[in-house]
């Protein structure tokens, strides 16, 4: 019993983990159309930041600065957010596939680099910052897992609220009029690009949170975690939680990285030892399949976005199913 | 340099059959389809199994053709896997897409894609193993055509330029010069007003997918002659194909054409001005400086 | 061509046989787990190899009398996934030794969030970055983490003793743009060039591309004697036959990833009579063929290919010090008791199953084993490390076969350069 719940802890903090980069990319596609297809740049920009800034001074390689912690992932999250901003300028003139592919480049160049640049980022192999916080007070079992799985739920929370909130304010009206109709935003003296570039860097900064998070939680990080695969997988979480809806964003992120560590479990467990080794193949066939049949049978997401239409200062809500 | 310069066009023209499928799919369909490097894999391994079967019932047929290494049995296969896999193109999207697009909106049908394609890949890995297999086990060598500079070419891949020319030329007379072409084109820029005109949409859409299918195994088993076949040839090649119909503009055919061998180009003269690690971003950053220039590709053309 | 479809329908059958039938059990079980890559062509051979060893084990009466039960996941080279199966391993299934992970990017993240803080042995066969050294030393890995990896440093001595021996001047090396390629590239580059052999291109082949003709046509500039390839199979394919169609030598020197019948298979025999590959070595001893017997009858080919022997021995080692760690062993215990299994002056235990019963005496009787590896008299030092001795082989028409011997004081030499 105590290992189902040490696993459900351990479980749910990767998920709520996911979810505060689901929450950013909910910003930019979902309230702003932006297709931003490098989120594991902003994501990594975020973890590897982190690291460098509070790790202990290591062989042959930049860092070591030794950071208070939560100065070192503020400053994760700022070094995600200045590789939005000159990402943003440099692209978000771009449209949809247009600026999908640009930033997909972005994130691939990214992981190059942090594979290659070895006196940057240790290369390959790898970077090994520094140990979690408060590691010596509270020991490394099941207390800390619990600790910490606290610490970034307040923080999803948080990011959550403040989105809720942009969301509901003038500005997330005026990222939504910019979404639908540019023409008509720009036509009432708004300049849709700046605001663009704001959503953008916002939600890149939620994003290296979460790297930041992520790799605190593993007290590690290499290329190895910032391969195209995240973006997709976060892209699925949004898509199959419904965009423009920040709580299926969060939703999403349980139900894919559910489906996507789940199938896993079951097969290894309930698939014959013989067939064990073909489990693999088995299991991107499982998620696959959970994907496209959760898109077949509801292509708006679990919670479709809710539309706020503000009239006379009253918010009547409107589905958007018909779209 | 001349010798990257001639091995990216060499490698450009499998890209740019890729692409010409992929571009007409995003522009008739309006969506990115993760999924259509797979066909390429489908193409390789159908050929591959035909290739065997008539290599085990026809001897006669394995006998090579010139300098290449390519068999009169290959060359009955690639025809008959061209059937084969834009019939496969044609039913993903009788099963998946088009009740993905009846109900959802663009976003889905690219994750949609996304979900078939891990799909595809992992049940070739299944059916084929993980491992690698080859057409033809013989190394060609290749032709020294100077020695200085040095500049090397090997047939099979001359093979694969000229005839993906020649499929090019080919595809451009009918889109350019028969009903059938025009029908294309005309749902493609308004589907709604096409239809006034009596075009059937539901007929043009099919016949997309068979185009794109057709030539994705031709890519697929071009590239197979000239490098390997492995479940993992989609995972290789979506991005490459991606970059060229991104490059050349969405829509454009003539564009992805250029777009194939421009990024073919690209990623065979990366190494001449960055260490080989970062051959991969190459390809990217071109496309990066293209649509800083042209937002919509080199012929692409701005679409609401 | 080179394509059996009954092989593949055959396969295709088994899956469906394996899917309808359901394991037999016996009456105790204890379970293990294993992450490993299963859905990576290099993957399975090395997870279908740990299998072998428990069925080994389990037909010599398993261990504490107990039927071993392996439990596979999958990592998809993918640390998220490949973490989360090592907790629900340990917290679900309730192992207390873990084999995995293959890359370093997969087994760090498991062994700092998920086995050193729960106290389970990990026994990786194929991590090789020197971030776990620097680990252990710290004392962060509390002696729970193994690798049956030998550091790349014996290799690439090896591979520049071939070089010198076989009078090579200039050498282009190609290495796999990955922890251990990086590191092996670096090394082997450094070792040849103390050796007054010029370097004339080092160049890192990316996982994935289309095609590899560029970085081909970068290692044939300055026309080198010899090219030295620290690859995998998949990738080493198709730049050696690149490389070979361009003109270039066929005085070929290769990491023991290479060590692959398909690499071989899809390359020709005829191409590869001036290929030399380094390794290290299986124990002097008669006995040591079993293992290479053993296997061959079970998988129908040696046991060549990326990590197959180190699998075997991480596997092997893993269960011995369970065996010798007790019933119902915690992890911490299994750790410790790897000494007993892996002890210089112990009882010699062979790489089988009937090794296997004769360690089990041994311990029962309060003795210790030295256990005769796939890959050697494997010896563990303070932190986890291997060293041993190395050979040079080459490929024949079946396998592959040995052609010099290098001791591990020898070793010690070639590295002290």
């Amino acid at each position: 019993m105590i290992g189902v719940l040490s696993y459900a802890v351990f479980f749910t903090t990767i998920a709520s983990i996911l979810a505060i980069a689901v929450l950013g990319l909910n910003l930019q596609w979902g309230n702003t159309g932006l297709f931003n297809g490098g989120v594991v740049a902003f994501f990594g920009a975020g973890a590897y930041g982190t690291m460098i800034l509070g790790g202990t001074p290591q062989a042959d390689h930049l860092g070591g600065f030794n950071l208070f912690y939560p100065l070192a992932l503020l400053g994760g999250a700022a070094a995600a957010g200045i590789l939005a901003w000159i990402v943003g300028i440099l692209t978000l003139r771009l449209r949809h596939d247009y600026l999908a592919i640009a930033t997909f480049g972005i994130a691939v160049t990214f992981e190059n680099f942090m594979r290659n640049a070895e006196t940057i980022t240790g290369g390959a192999k790898g970077l090994r910052g520094f140990e979690r916080p408060l590691r010596n007070w509270i020991g490394d079992g099941f207390v800390y897992n619990f600790v910490f799985l606290c610490f970034v739920l307040i923080l999803l929370y948080a990011v959550y609220r403040f989105l809720q909130h942009l969301v509901g304010s003038p500005f997330g009206r005026l990222l939504r009029a910019i979404r639908e109709d540019e023409e008509a935003a720009r036509s009432i003296g708004k300049s849709p690009s700046r605001v663009r570039l704001i959503a953008f860097i916002t939600g890149s900064v939620i994003m290296g949170i979460s790297g930041g998070l992520y790799a605190t939680f593993y007290a590690f990080v290499s290329p190895q975690d910032v391969l195209p695969m995240l973006t997709f997988q976060v892209w699925a979480m949004l898509i199959v939680g419904g965009a423009g809806n920040n709580r299926g964003a969060v939703m999403g992120a349980f139900v894919i990285w559910g489906a996507w560590s789940g199938s896993g479990w079951l097969l290894s467990r309930f698939a014959p030892i013989e067939a064990q080794l073909y489990t693999g193949s088995f299991q991107y066939i499982l998620i696959g399949s959970v994907i496209v049949g959760m898109l077949l049978w509801r292509p708006q997401g679990l919670f479709p976005e809710q539309l706020v239409v503000s009239q006379s200062g009253k918010s009547g809500r409107l589905s958007r199913e018909g779209d | 340099m001349i010798q990257n310069l001639t091995d990216g066009i060499l490698v450009g023209s499998i890209l740019s059959l890729g692409a010409i499928g992929l571009t007409m799919v995003m522009h008739m369909l309006r969506f990115a389809n993760f999924s259509h490097a797979e066909l390429l894999s489908i193409g390789a391994y159908s050929a591959l199994v035909f290739d065997a079967v008539f290599a085990a019932i026809l001897p006669v047929l394995t006998a090579k053709i010139g300098p290449l290494s390519m068999t009169w049995a290959l060359a009955l296969s690639m025809i008959l896997a061209v059937g084969t896999t834009a019939i496969s193109a044609l039913l993903i999207d009788r099963l998946i897409f088009r009740r993905v697009r009846d109900k959802g909106s663009e976003l889905s049908m690219v994750f949609a894609s996304f979900g078939v394609a891990m799909i595809i890949r992992n049940a070739m890995g299944l059916i084929f193993g993980l491992g690698t297999n080859l057409y033809s086990k013989d190394i060609v060598f290749a032709v020294v055509l100077s020695r200085d500079p040095l500049l090397l070419i090997k047939p099979d891949q001359v093979f694969a330029l000229v005839a993906a020319l020649a499929i090019m030329l080919v595809l451009h007379l009918i889109l350019s010069r028969t009903t059938l072409g025009y029908a294309l084109r005309a749902v493609a820029e308004n589907p709604a007003l096409a239809q006034v005109n009596g075009i059937r949409l539901s007929h043009m859409i099919m016949l997309v997918w068979l185009v794109g299918g057709g030539l994705a195994a031709i890519a697929g088993v071009f590239y197979g002659l000239t490098n390997q076949i492995s479940p993992m040839i989609g995972r290789d090649l979506v991005l490459p194909i991606f970059a060229a119909t991104i490059v050349g503009g969405i829509g454009s055919i003539y564009g992805a054409v250029l777009g194939g061998f421009i990024v073919g180009i690209a990623a065979n003269m990366a190494l001449a001005i960055l260490p080989s690690g970062y051959s991969p971003s190459v390809p990217f950053l071109i496309i990066l400086a293209v649509l800083l220039i042209r937002p919509n590709g080199l012929f692409g053309e701005e679409r609401a | 061509m080179n394509f059996s479809i009954t092989k593949t329908a055959g396969a295709a059958a088994g899956v469906m046989l394996c899917f309808a039938s359901s394991a037999a059990l016996a009456e105790c079980t204890t379970k293990i787990g294993a992450v490993l890559p299963t859905s990576v062509d290099w993957g399975k051979p090395i997870a279908a190899t740990a299998q072998f060893v428990v069925d080994q084990v389990n037909e010599a009466g398993g261990v504490q009398g107990c039927d071993i039960e392996m439990v596979l996941r999958d990592s998809q080279v993918d640390p998220k996934v490949g973490v989360d199966a090592a907790k629900a391993l340990v917290d679900l299934d309730g192992v207390q030794m873990l084999l995995g992970a293959v890359s370093s990017g997969v087994s760090m993240p498991i062994l700092t969030s998920v086995t050193a803080p729960a106290g389970i042995a990990q026994f990786s066969c194929c991590s090789s970055s020197g971030a776990f050294t620097t680990l252990a030393e710290e004392g962060k890995t509390k002696g729970l983490w193994f690798r049956t990896f030998a550091t790349s440093g014996v290799q690439a001595a090896v591979g520049a003793k071939v070089a010198t021996d076989q009078g090579y001047k200039s050498v282009a090396v190609l290495y796999k743009n990955d922890d251990w390629g990086q590191d092996i590239g670096k090394l082997v580059a450094k070792n040849l060039e103390a050796k007054g052999i010029k370097v004339t291109a080092s160049v890192a082949i990316n996982d994935a591309q289309p095609s590899y003709r560029a970085e081909v046509t970068e290692a044939l500039e300055g026309t080198p004697e010899a090219l030295y390839m620290a690859l995998y199979p998949t990738e080493g394919t198709s730049v050696v036959r690149e490389w070979l169609s361009l003109g270039g030598s066929q005085n070929m020197i290769m990491a023991n990833a290479l060590k692959s019948d398909e690499f071989r298979d899809n390359v020709g025999m005829q191409y590869l009579a001036k290929a030399h590959g380094t390794d290290t070595a299986s124990p002097r001893v008669a006995s040591a063929d079993a293992f290479v017997t053993a296997y061959k009858a079970k998988f129908d080919s040696e046991p060549n290919g990326p990590g197959l022997a180190n699998s075997y021995d991480a596997a092997m080692i893993g269960l011995l010090a369970m065996e010798a760690a007790g019933k119902d062993a915690k992890g911490a215990d299994i750790a410790k008791a790897v000494s007993r299994v892996t002890d210089p002056k112990g009882t010699p235990v062979t790489a089988d199953a009937a090794g296997f019963s004769a360690a089990r005496d041994v311990l029962a009787g309060g003795g210790t084993v030295m256990y005769q590896g796939a890959t050697g008299n494997v010896r563990f030092d303070a932190n986890g490390d291997v060293s041993a001795p190395a050979v040079i082989w080459s490929f024949t028409d079946t396998g592959t076969k040995e052609d010099s011997y290098i001791t591990l004081e020898e070793v010690d030499a070639l590295m002290g350069n």
